[in-house]
């Protein structure tokens, strides 16, 4: 699968189309992306929403580039899940960095092969990535055709093109299994169109596609227990 | 005759004073004009080893007793032997040399071998590199000797037996048989039998000779006129490939060391092309005026045989050292050394064509070489899968660098099922958890103080511990809770085995 074709969506009008096809579709070509947790506990499913917008891509490098803190934080990559994930492990290459300024440099490094996708993942400790330093990130991309996700617990001034908050949503798998996995996606912030959105996502692996739940699904799921409130509330909003 | 290099140049390297040279350099000699001379037991006395320059000319010599010296000069200084002290200042000796060549072979106990084919236009010709280092040694306070010629054996003679700097294999003839490396018995039978000179035993003939005076004698000969080969064992295993620089005036900086390295690597790709080689791992040593030599290594994950790629790597690498390298009197000569080359297939470099816009594999892994090189190989790293149960053992990471082959291409499952998180805590990390059924999955638990609802669990999924490693066996649950966050939770031991049962998490799934 190659990388989508960049939308021109100033021409097209597709500025309107709010669907999480069209969002996806506008990420693919823009360098710069932050995805969050929602909350506390939501690192995970933040890193699992990276991924997976990484394996859709199927770029010809992933670059996970993380602080040496957020890998025993949050647990180090493991190869044979991250395959299961859909992750081409032949283009995985991981730097555990010991600081932050390894970390972006890593990541800057990382974006100057054409194509590639670089996870900057940063730990907890240490304030957000300021606007300098996010406008660096945006720059190396653009200039190599490159992405870069930028995973950080809290959100900073950014240069990015979309801001994310993402948590985990309730899995739909039949009884007690556990389906496939579940995204609950805020678009907190768009620079190429409309946000204030919220996506509730199914990762399908195998097919390396985000695909977007039946709405009745999510209201109900919501409704029912309450959990998406819970997710606003902690997201302060 | 093996056919022998026909260019070969050796400069042999001639110490005669080598241990009281040391001795004065430390210190430990008398600072005034009395004579000074090393001496040894030998054959139940003691006898001089070594005698200075002063001795020398007072009539002191070599193998004269202690005894006899002390009766010609009462006010010589004698200090014992200590062979190996001056083993030591040889080596020294020999790496300072190799600033020179990278082919430096220690000849003790008093001399050198450099290997100089092809370096010597670096210094200026050949006369000039032996003049420097007879200088430079001297300055050091060292009183040697040295000679070129194309086979070690006639440079290790001439250095000994010849004062005029230029001879050639002809002026072998003229030299007297000890020349030719025999020790004294074997001398000492030449000259019983007539031969004084080396063109008399040149001349005589093999077949009857050679039984006589010895195989030894003979190989010595041929060796010394380039007939035989010799083997000689370097100080250190010469690189492969490698391109040196003497500069006129010491450098200092990082630039300066990276201007030079236009020329080292342009030198090194040139002899990889002709090899159809890669370098794999190289070293840059600069050479310190101070007589101190920095290595720099650097890897590469693919045979590169660029000069842009290979600067970039050593720029890098010298960021991060510049600090440490500390040319406090400055770098006089560097060597790019190709530690380990590798062939480069050319026919499938030019069959990689990539998409446009996408990145190819050699520019990926040159971009793993940059950040291996300024970040250790260490914290670079590619997944490995090996087909092991235990989940920590299941996988690991490999340097960027190393040459081993790609994670096989595992594939999603194709039920979606996601088995295995995509984070793994190592080691595991305990919680405390409840389960209503002793061996079920547990209904809520405490991770990081927080407690969590179970909403859903699969399980078990046993894993039998690895028993040399004394590892318990595990109970796997993949577990959603209320909020939808999902973990890989195992609880430790069989049921019943342990009073109370231990849980741990071991990983996270988005």
């Amino acid at each position: 699968m190659s990388p989508r074709p960049a939308l021109p969506h100033l021409v097209s009008g597709s500025t309107l189309e709010t669907g999480f096809a069209a969002q996806a579709g506008r990420m693919a070509k823009a360098a710069l992306h932050e995805i969050g947790p929602a909350g506390p506990g939501a690192e995970a499913a933040a890193m699992g929403f990276a991924l997976a917008l990484t394996a859709s891509w199927n770029p010809p490098a992933i670059f996970w580039a993380g602080e040496e803190a957020a890998f025993s934080e949050e647990g180090a990559p493991y190869p044979v899940g991250l395959a299961q994930y859909g992750i081409d492990l032949s283009r995985l290459i991981v730097i555990r960095a010991k600081k932050r300024e390894e970390t972006l440099w890593a990541a800057e490094q990382g974006l100057a092969a054409p194509g590639a996708v670089v996870l900057c993942a940063l730990g907890a400790r240490g304030k957000a990535l300021d606007l300098k330093a996010s406008r660096r990130l945006l720059l190396f991309a653009e200039r190599n055709r490159s992405r870069c996700l930028l995973l950080q617990p809290e959100a900073g001034p950014s240069a990015a093109w979309t801001r994310w908050r993402i948590a985990s949503a309730e899995s739909d798998g039949i009884d007690h299994e556990l389906g496939a996995p579940a995204f609950r996606a805020e678009l907190a912030r768009s620079r190429a169109g409309p946000s204030g959105q919220t996506f509730l996502l199914d990762w399908n692996a195998h097919a390396r596609a985000l695909a977007e739940r039946a709405l009745a699904g999510d209201l109900s799921a919501a409704t029912r227990d309450g959990s998406f409130e819970a997710v606003r509330a902690r997201a302060g909003r | 005759m093996p056919a022998l290099s026909q260019n070969a140049r050796w400069l042999a390297i001639y110490l005669p004073r080598l241990a009281t040279d040391r001795l004065k350099r430390s210190g430990r000699a008398p600072g005034d004009d009395r004579p000074l001379a090393i001496y040894a037991k030998q054959a139940n006395a003691y006898q001089l080893t070594g005698v200075d320059k002063r001795a020398s000319e007072l009539g002191l010599h070599l193998a004269m007793s202690l005894a006899d010296a002390r009766a010609i000069q009462p006010k010589l200084e004698a200090v014992e032997a200590e062979p190996e002290e001056d083993a030591r200042a040889l080596d020294a000796i020999a790496a300072w040399c190799e600033r020179f060549t990278p082919i430096v072979v220690i000849d003790p106990p008093e001399g050198l071998f450099l290997d100089i084919t092809g370096c010597a236009h670096l210094f200026g010709g050949e006369d000039a590199l032996r003049d420097m280092i007879v200088a430079r040694l001297y300055a050091q306070g060292f009183g040697a000797r040295a000679a070129v010629a194309p086979s070690p054996g006639a440079a290790w003679a001439f250095a000994r037996y010849v004062r005029k700097p230029n001879a050639d294999l002809e002026a072998l003839a003229a030299l007297p048989v000890e020349a030719l490396r025999l020790d004294p018995q074997a001398a000492a039978l030449l000259r019983r039998l007539g031969m004084k000179t080396i063109g008399q035993l040149k001349d005589a003939p093999r077949s009857a000779f050679t039984a006589r005076a010895g195989e030894r004698a003979m190989l010595r000969l041929d060796q010394a006129y380039g007939r035989a080969r010799e083997a000689l064992t370097p100080r250190r295993p010469p690189p492969p490939v490698f391109a040196l620089r003497r500069f006129l005036e010491p450098i200092f900086t990082t630039d300066a060391i990276l201007h030079v390295m236009q020329d080292l690597c342009a030198d090194v790709v040139e002899k990889l092309d002709i090899r159809g080689a890669g370098a794999r791992r190289l070293a840059l040593v600069l050479f310190g005026v101070d007589g101190r030599d920095r290595v720099i290594s650097v890897g590469v994950s693919r045979p590169e045989r660029e000069v842009k790629a290979l600067i970039r790597l050593f720029r890098e690498k010298l960021n991060v050292v510049a600090e440490n390298i500390d040319a406090e009197f400055g770098i006089e000569a560097a060597r790019l050394d190709v530690v380990h080359l590798a062939p480069i297939a050319e026919a499938a470099r030019e069959l990689v064509v990539s998409e446009e816009g996408c990145a190819t594999p050699e520019q990926i892994s040159g971009i793993a070489d940059i950040l291996s090189v300024r970040l250790g190989a260490k914290r670079v790293l590619r997944p490995q899968v090996h087909e092991l149960h235990a989940p920590e053992r299941a996988s690991g990471w490999r340097s960027a660098l190393s040459e081993t082959k790609d994670a096989q291409a595992l594939k999603p499952p194709a039920d979606g099922v996601q088995r295995r998180p995509i984070r793994l805590f190592s080691p595991a990390q305990p919680i405390e958890a409840l389960a209503t059924v002793p061996d079920g999955p547990p209904i809520r638990f405490r991770w990081r103080r927080v407690l969590r609802e179970v909403a859903r669990a699969e399980g078990p999924e046993r894993i039998g511990g690895d028993w040399t490693e004394g590892d318990a066996t595990r109970d796997y649950y993949r577990i959603e809770d209320r909020e939808g966050r999902r973990y890989w939770l195992y609880r430790e031991g069989l049921y019943g085995e342990a009073d109370t049962p231990r849980w741990y998490v071991h990983g996270l799934f988005a």
